[in-house]
């Protein structure tokens, strides 16, 4: 019965909630909104940004970001294809994308660890560098089908049971993610560290290390994020990625977790970004310009930030006078 | 060297400490500081701000390592620098400000770093039942499935005790604990420290407040200017004495009060209430006058001035200064009208750290200072060394960043910053805290000076030898109210204390 | 570390000679009158909205929604003189919205208290998704001769762009601002400490409004200067201007934890920016290698003080001890 209490009060209960309410309102407004087909794109539309805002999450916990997802989430698809067309397998491939993410999420996670720098303007940095170093490793090329390997090719098409494979990797990752934030002393760890940056310290936690490996696993599934970008469609370039990292922040906002760290579960960013995504088809179905995405998007995220911030304001310590009420 | 107290039983110590010093740059703040404690006794550790109290009780946590002595526990030597083996050898510091992780559950605060497993996993069900047992033990009823934002200071550290216990510590170190509990939940503390004692733990008592170390230790220890000046057991001695001990010379040198026939009603305070931190406060103040306001800490003192100076508002009441309303929550309209606050925390409220002297001395008089729109830099160095002067401030060079200088200098640069704007009425929040003795006679003499030329003081001190050496009037604060007022001539120590602790029938 | 950081902005004077030395030897075009006009048109707008963003961030907020703000301030004036408004009232149009969307920016961190970072990035979507609202997928490429040459063309007589005017004023002015009045005090002040700085009696809150006020204001002006320049009012100019505008601020010795910086080495490092793209694209380098090294500065910035703190803390401790054990040894003689 407890748990049922804790469900409802859960911070990712009011996000679902909004899903429900937007997919609900369109289904009224618009006849056949919900059909088969429309499920079908939202969770295509879905899959990156999910399994990215669940490596994000990691991080935000922490109180810190990770901006150079987009960056490297585009050139982990672009080396899958590259390799393919040169005649590497897709083990290979995959080495290169994960390889390449772990590198990228290792660099970050030593400046923002052990240097203490602030992660907001490293992953910056690491944002233009991953970029630059893509774009003139692939200046102007592009990976077209043919030279998507067949197994990526097939699981972006097809479907278990009528949902797409390229969403349940996400949803697999979610379980395993939460898994392991809510059962592993490492992952308690992030959210101490998030909550309390100095009493983590008091407490003995080994902080660098947690916030270093963080960073690693978030590049890590940002380089396994490449072969569902590569899959979603068919193809990738040196734009590809472009400004991902904006929505996938957004997505963990949303979805309840904060930039203030040490709340939140990869559960919410995941419904966080199941939420932008099912708005911005509601946007289409109800004739809305497409041009007016954006600007909602934005307005969205504004209202989030908002609304978390009124509702950690609203527990307030006891005070001078009410601590002598016992 | 007094006689050192020693167990009836006669047994050997738990924890020694043993000619330890330690030193930051140019600091002495442990000068062979040398401690002996006992299992199932309640040590007080006394000293004034600045004494090494917190020092040394860093050194045990784990925080620093001394630079030379020595430290054993149970005989075995005490592995320092380190908070993760401070815990692991059974060493607990609980902080006056309690440091729990605010998102995470009661449990979880408990057993943070050291989360019961369960076949490889986090064992929450275990988690939550210990953690309940834990507050059973103690005597309280915590709902460990709670998370820890929005909890009371008190049950705060009732979660750090039981921290404390589940880490199985055996010298647990309380410092400051009851600055900011009410008296029903002091008594609360005093028996989970006597259950402590019961079951063999040794107990460090760090406290200003003499009434409850007499209460509740059994032997005390005096700290003063870094080194350990005397053990006691309680019962052989005296508060006079302890005072004695803790300020090292007759009280009445320090505070060198003029006579003033006070003036003109200068600040008047009518009702004036905020929602949850204070509650129909009134006074006035006239030229000439050092108002003294009494209190523990966390009795709304500092809110209250705060109130008054504007940096925060209130809800109910009026701030008057010579006559005319101050309009509430604007410290520049207040500084206008002739206000100064030199605020209780300097480090974080009163001085801009890496900035110069210089700077920091004008950043209250820049409008002055300039000339239209122009700002003068020079004008601002002329305005450092005028006040540096009067305050006689040793510094190398007004450049010089701020941090550079001790506690009581930088508090001279806080009070010169202030002074400068020629205020009417001066609001001094913890005056002395963390100074040299020096210093502090040097900021009291300025004090009277300053009241003696006409200035209102108002006065927020905790340092009860202070409050009554320097104050015309004293007023007392007990949770959020005013609850006594005590001219000069009749207030004494167990006036003021008494009514700051509500005590009058505690026995 | 504040002595540091002044050492710091002299160096990237420094390194600008540096850069305009090497950009000289690398090519033969670089040093040439059109080239240098072609630097400084080309820095304009990230120049202005820089010297805003440095006052934010020394005053410890940022903002990242000036590139859309930028655009947004754009958008407005082909909004406007698509509806056949007098091109001279649309441009003060532009700078209005843009003075609007930095008073929102402000509103939500200092009246309803949001994180900035959070929020700006949210403004950053909302602004750039107006300006889809208001131009849709149509640019607006017709617009008055005469002031699209200002935009583009050099002051008679001169290799300089008109766009250096505002550019030179404004700097001047925020250069004086910041150095040499009490506001600019202020702002230093509240960076450094911004509850001391509201317990010394300064309005924190009402200055944090006016900050990004400015902010949006300079983003407006720059949103002229841009339409004028690429003579067009598009939906999408000026993507990701906001990383060019924060690396250069950051790296002209604004520190990201506020209360340090100079309007020098923020032109400076600006500057340097500018050159070092011109001087790469003259040698053929693609502009990807801008890109590296535009990140690669900005990760030099903030490492460079932690670099020399832990020098000179090691330092200090090293002193220290040596002190300690010479008493030691005369305690014990």
């Amino acid at each position: 019965m407890r748990s049922l209490k804790n469900l409802v009060r859960a911070r990712e209960l009011p996000v679902f909630a909004a899903f429900l309410i937007v997919m609900g309102g369109t289904s009224l407004a618009v006849p056949h909104f919900f059909s088969g087909k429309v499920a079908i794109d939202l969770f295509l539309g879905v899959a990156v940004i999910a399994i990215l805002a669940v490596g994000q999450t990691f991080v935000i916990v922490m109180r810190h970001i990770d901006l150079s997802v987009g960056s490297t989430v585009g050139f982990s698809a672009f080396l899958i294809g590259d390799a393919y067309s040169k005649g590497m397998g897709l083990g290979t491939g995959m080495f290169l994308a994960i390889g390449l993410g772990l590198l990228v999420g290792a660099m970050n996670g030593f400046l923002v660890a052990y240097l203490k720098l602030p992660s907001l303007v490293v992953t910056l940095a690491s944002l233009y560098i991953v970029r630059g170093i893509f774009n003139e490793f692939a200046t102007g090329q592009t990976i077209i089908e043919s030279e998507v390997p067949p197994a990526i090719n097939w699981l972006g098409l097809n479907r278990f049971f009528g949902i797409p494979y390229l969403f349940l990797i996400g949803f697999a990752l979610v379980i395993i993610a939460g898994f392991v934030m809510k059962r592993s002393r490492a992952g308690r760890d992030l959210y101490a560290i998030g909550s309390n940056p100095q009493a983590a310290e008091l407490a003995g936690i080994p902080v660098a290390r947690r916030v270093f490996f963080a960073f690693v696993a978030t590049g890590g599934i940002t380089g396994l994020a490449g072969a569902v970008l590569l899959g979603r469609f068919n193809s990738a370039n040196p734009n590809s990625g472009l400004g991902l990292e904006l929505l996938v922040v957004a997505a963990c906002v949303v979805g309840g977790v904060t930039i203030a760290g040490g709340a939140g579960t990869v559960y919410g960013a995941f419904i966080g970004a199941i939420l932008l995504q099912g708005i911005t088809l509601s946007i289409g179905a109800l004739g809305i310009p497409q041009f007016w995405q954006q600007a909602v998007n934005g307005s969205l995220i504004i209202g989030a930030i908002a609304l978390d911030r009124y509702l950690s304001t609203r527990v307030k310590t006891t005070t001078i006078m009410g601590s002598k009420n016992e | 060297m007094l006689q050192s107290g020693r167990n009836e039983a006669g047994a050997t110590p738990m924890l020694t400490i043993s000619n330890v010093s330690k030193s930051f740059g140019g600091v002495r703040a442990l000068v062979d500081a040398s401690l002996d404690l006992y299992a199932g006794e309640v040590h007080a550790l006394l000293g004034e701000n600045g004494a090494g109290k917190s020092t040394l009780l860093k050194t045990l946590a784990g925080v620093h390592t001394a630079d030379s002595g020595v430290i054993k526990l149970n005989g075995q030597e005490f592995k320092q620098g380190s908070t993760k083996a401070s815990i692991e050898q059974g060493v607990a510091v609980i902080y006056q400000e309690p440091s729990l992780f605010p998102d995470l559950t009661l449990a979880e605060n408990v057993f943070i770093g050291r989360q019961p497993i369960k076949s490889g996993l986090v064992d929450w069900h275990t988690m939550e039942v210990e953690s309940k047992k834990l507050f059973e033990g103690l005597g309280i009823n915590l709902n460990p499935t709670a998370k820890a934002r929005g909890l009371s200071i008190a049950d705060q550290q009732i979660v750090e005790i039981a921290k404390a216990l589940s880490t199985e510590a055996q010298v647990i170190v309380m410092d400051e604990p009851t600055a900011a509990l009410s008296a029903k939940e002091v008594d609360r503390l005093f028996e989970v420290a006597n259950r402590l004692r019961e079951t063999g733990h040794a107990v460090v008592f760090v406290s200003h407040r003499l009434d409850e170390v007499f209460a509740l230790c059994q032997r005390m220890t005096v700290m003063r200017d870094g080194s350990t000046v005397g053990t006691q057991l309680i019962a052989d001695t005296s508060e006079a004495q302890v005072i004695q001990l803790m300020v090292g010379r007759e009280v009445a040198e320090l505070f060198p009060k003029l006579d003033v026939q006070p003036g003109e009603i200068v600040l008047k305070v009518e009702n004036l209430s905020s929602d949850g931190n204070f509650q129909g406060v009134s006074f006035e103040v006239r030229a000439g006058e050092i108002l003294g306001i009494a209190g523990l800490v966390g009795s709304g003192r500092s809110e209250v001035v705060r109130a008054v100076f504007g940096v925060d508002s209130y809800d109910q009441g009026s701030v008057t200064l010579l006559g005319q309303r101050v309009p509430k929550a604007s410290p520049s309209k207040s500084m206008s009208r002739g206000m100064a606050l030199v605020p209780e925390d300097r480090r974080q409220q009163g001085l801009f750290m890496p900035t110069s002297i210089a700077r920091n001395s004008a950043v209250t008089l820049l409008k002055k200072l300039s000339r239209g729109i122009f700002l003068s830099g020079k004008n601002e160095s002329k305005v450092a060394d005028k006040w540096g002067k009067v305050l006689q401030l040793k510094s190398a060079s007004l450049l010089d960043p701020v941090e550079r200088l001790s506690g009581g200098n930088q508090q001279k640069v806080v009070l010169a910053k202030w002074l400068a704007t020629e205020p009417k009425l001066l609001i001094v929040d913890e005056p002395t805290r963390g100074i040299d003795v020096g210093t502090k006679a040097e900021v009291h003499r300025l004090l009277s000076e300053k009241a003696k030329e006409g200035m209102a003081v108002v006065m927020v001190s905790s340092e009860l030898p202070e409050v009554l050496g320097m104050s015309d009037r004293v007023l007392v604060m007990r949770e959020g109210r005013l609850v006594g007022s005590f001219e000069r001539s009749e207030a004494t120590p167990e006036k003021v204390i008494g009514a700051a602790t509500g005590a009058m029938n505690k026995a | 570390m504040s002595r540091f950081h002044i050492t710091w902005d002299k160096g990237v004077g420094l390194f600008l000679v540096f850069t305009i030395l090497l950009g000289t030897f690398s090519s033969e075009y670089f040093a040439t009158t059109s080239n240098l006009t072609f630097i400084i048109r080309d820095v304009a707008e990230i120049a202005i909205i820089a010297l805003a963003m440095a006052y934010l961030i020394i005053a410890g907020e940022i903002d990242l929604s000036v590139a859309s703000m930028l655009s947004l301030s754009s958008a407005t004036i082909g909004f406007l003189y698509r509806a056949e408004v007098p091109f001279e009232v649309a441009m003060v149009g532009g700078v209005l919205v843009g003075l609007l969307a930095g008073l929102f920016n402000g509103f939500l961190v200092t009246v309803l208290g949001l994180p900035s970072l959070a929020v700006t990035i949210a403004t950053l979507a909302l602004y750039r998704g107006m300006c889809w609202i208001l131009l849709g997928n149509k640019p607006v490429n017709q617009l008055p001769s005469e002031w699209v040459n200002l935009g583009y063309s050099q002051i008679p007589g001169t290799f300089l762009p008109w766009t250096i005017i505002p550019v030179v004023v404004l700097a001047g002015l925020a250069w004086f601002v910041l150095h040499g009045t009490r506001f600019g005090r202020w702002v230093f002040a509240i960076g450094v400490n911004s509850q001391a700085a509201e317990f010394s009696g300064i309005p924190v809150r009402r200055v944090k409004l006016a900050l990004f006020g400015f902010t949006g204001i300079m983003s407006g002006i720059a949103g002229v200067i841009y339409t004028l320049r690429f003579a067009s009012s598009s939906p999408d100019g000026a993507v990701g201007y906001e990383l060019g505008v924060i690396a250069a601020v950051l790296f002209g010795g604004v520190s990201i934890a506020g209360g340090i910086g100079t309007i020098w080495g923020v032109i400076s490092a600006v500057l340097s920016l500018g050159v070092i793209r011109s001087a790469l694209q003259l040698i053929d380098f693609s502009a990807n290698a801008l890109l590296v090294v535009s990140g690669s500065l900005l990760l030099i910035s903030v490492i460079a003080p932690q670099v020399t703190d832990y020098v000179r803390n090691l330092r200090s401790t090293v002193s220290t001890t040596k002190q300690i054990q010479k008493n030691e040894r005369v305690n014990h003689e």
